[in-house]
């Protein structure tokens, strides 16, 4: 997803003679490319997130478009307030792109996990957040972000993640994509652990259980409609995401569906339970730990279902 | 001169009178940056003006110590930019003179400020991106003392320094006293100095000037080398009015009626 986000970047950036990018002491594989075809508008601004953001919010009002890159923590929330006042309060064209989405520098511990940012970075106004599922839709929504403009983050992996395990769908920014339709029940999630909810519905078929499964990779702005419409008539509905349970997708569909008058008779988000992992491993591992595998949500779903 | 003394009395009546009316807030600090406010705007140096506002290449400030900003309404509409009439909202409910400047709120108004250590990396942006847009303007930020005390200025000073922005200057109101109604001294509190040196060891020029002085501020202004340059404004928190004259107390206190009938007596 890496280097579908970077490519992205790259492709709109020889278009474009505004766009620029700025990493944060982070590496990527196109960095001979950015040297030579963007010249001085490809930097490493190094390990200083405030001035990054700070800085990329002063060259954004100053008419350039601009790029940042660096682990999600480090580019999120080391520097949340300058992307509070300089960035959405301002309105910049600034896109934040942050590698290692939830847990998967899994290995390096909580300094390197984001089970929080979303929460915090979604409740700024103005700012857009995105969540790719695989490096198809990497490419696809950091394009559309930058053809959009304006304050956006984006969650992606850390590495070279396999598309997902689908037919072809159309990737639309702000546009929740229904994966598999379900009948009795529907499975909201976005990131790489889509994968362990379609695994969920595999095994749930089963056991005779129709599990839908709508892939949710714009967090915000969202949408609605389709959340409200795939949860509909379903007796269950569940949320499944790497983040913390609290301020997470699961928290925006609850009250979304809540405000709106529905309530499913079971309702139950699957995250990161409000900890960090005492035990530390790859990201596999500390899905399985936390309960957040597509083997332990499809035991705890059938239990529910019971 | 003498107008330009003129322009800096006029724009502190305007700050006395603004923070008067509203009963809030931070005069002090308002006051100790008034002259350099009016070299900025009117002593020739910046290439800044209503008219030219729209144009790519006009001169940028940013207002990094945003608690300032009642000198910098007073100055904008002293030069202009809008009448003195909307002063007059300040402080009221539903006004958008917020008191920590917010961008575009007003004609003149770049930028969005108000909590500490930020502008300098807003420059700092700015100043790099006329140079990756090839454009002549210079960025001037104008930074409190106390706001020297973040650790984000400093990000930004070693990023400027590296990259040789030229066209960048730092000024910082040097009015040695921040927050806290004993009137301690940034000294004592978090000691900012040796300025030059630290200047110098992040491969900035420097120049201490009196902040009151026009024939010191307009020179160490224009000057320009190859690379960003501070200007240390030596300034009395509160100048211009006896009674708030370098006393703590004042960073956030409104004067009462009879205050403020001896500042405005002061500053005809």
């Amino acid at each position: 997803m890496r280097f579908e986000s970077v490519r992205a970047i790259y492709d709109y950036g020889i278009k474009n003679g505004k766009m620029c990018f700025i990493t944060g002491d982070y590496g990527h594989t196109k960095t001979e490319e950015f040297r030579s075809d963007f010249g001085d508008r490809y930097f490493n601004g190094g390990m200083s997130e405030q001035n990054i953001i700070g800085m990329s919010a002063g060259m954004a009002i100053s008419g350039l478009r601009v790029a940042t890159y660096s682990i999600v923590p480090f580019i999120t929330l080391r520097c949340f307030e300058q992307i509070k006042i300089d960035v959405c309060e301002q309105n910049a064209d600034v896109l934040i792109i942050g590698g290692g989405g939830g847990l998967a520098y899994g290995g390096a511990g909580a300094t390197h996990y984001s089970i929080e940012e979303i929460a915090a970075l979604s409740a700024l106004p103005r700012m857009k957040i995105v969540s790719p599922a695989d490096p198809r839709e990497a490419y696809e929504l950091t394009s559309q972000l930058l053809e959009l403009g304006g304050p956006a983050y984006i969650r992606i992996g850390s590495g070279r993640e396999d598309d997902l395990p689908v037919d072809k769908y159309n990737v639309k920014l702000g546009k929740a994509a229904v994966l598999k339709e379900g009948g009795d029940a529907v499975i909201f999630s976005y990131g790489t652990i889509i994968k362990e909810a379609l695994k969920t519905s595999e095994m749930l078929k089963e056991r005779g259980i129709d599990l839908g499964v709508v892939n949710v990779h714009t967090i915000k702005p969202l949408d609605k409609d389709t959340i409200v419409k795939e949860s509909r008539g379903k007796r269950a509905v569940f949320v499944l995401e790497e983040h913390n349970v609290i301020g997470g997708l699961g928290s925006m569909i609850s009250s979304l569906l809540l405000e709106g008058g529905l309530t499913p008779e079971i309702f139950k988000i699957f995250g990161v339970e409000d900890t960090w992992p005492k035990k530390i491993g790859s990201q596999k591992y500390l899905r399985e730990e936390l309960g957040i595998s597509g083997n332990k949500i499809s035991q705890k779903i059938d239990n529910l279902l019971r | 001169m003498n107008n330009l003394e003129e322009v800096a009395k006029n724009i502190r009546r305007k700050i006395v009178d603004m923070i008067y009316r509203a009963q809030s807030s931070h005069v002090g600090c308002s006051l100790s940056s008034a002259d350099i406010w009016t070299a900025l705007y009117f002593g020739g140096v910046m290439n800044i003006s209503p008219d030219t506002f729209e144009d790519e290449n006009r001169d940028r400030l940013v207002l990094s110590k945003g608690h300032g900003v009642s000198a910098f309404y007073a100055t904008l509409s002293e030069r202009g930019f809008f009448g003195d009439e909307i002063l007059k909202e300040y402080g009221k409910d539903g006004t958008t003179l917020a008191s920590h400047i917010v961008k575009d709120v007003l004609p003149g108004a770049e930028t969005s400020n108000g909590s500490g250590g930020h502008g300098l990396s807003l420059g700092v942006g700015m100043a790099k991106a006329a140079k990756i847009r090839d454009l002549s303007y210079r960025t001037f930020v104008l930074s409190g003392d106390g706001e020297m005390e973040e650790g984000s200025v400093w990000e930004a000073m070693l990023f400027a320094g590296q990259h040789k922005l030229d066209n960048l200057v730092l000024i910082v109101d040097r009015n040695h006293l921040q927050d806290g109604k004993d009137g301690q001294r940034t000294e004592d509190i978090l000691d900012i100095e040796d300025l030059e040196k630290k200047a110098e060891a992040f491969k900035w020029d420097s120049v201490r000037v009196d902040g009151h002085s026009f024939d010191e501020l307009i020179p160490a202004l224009k000057e320009t080398s190859d690379k960003p340059r501070m200007i240390i404004a030596e300034t009395i928190k509160g100048k211009g009015v006896s009674y708030m004259e370098d006393r703590g107390e004042w960073h956030g206190k409104a004067p009462d009626e009879d205050e403020y009938k001896i500042a405005m007596e002061e500053l005809t």
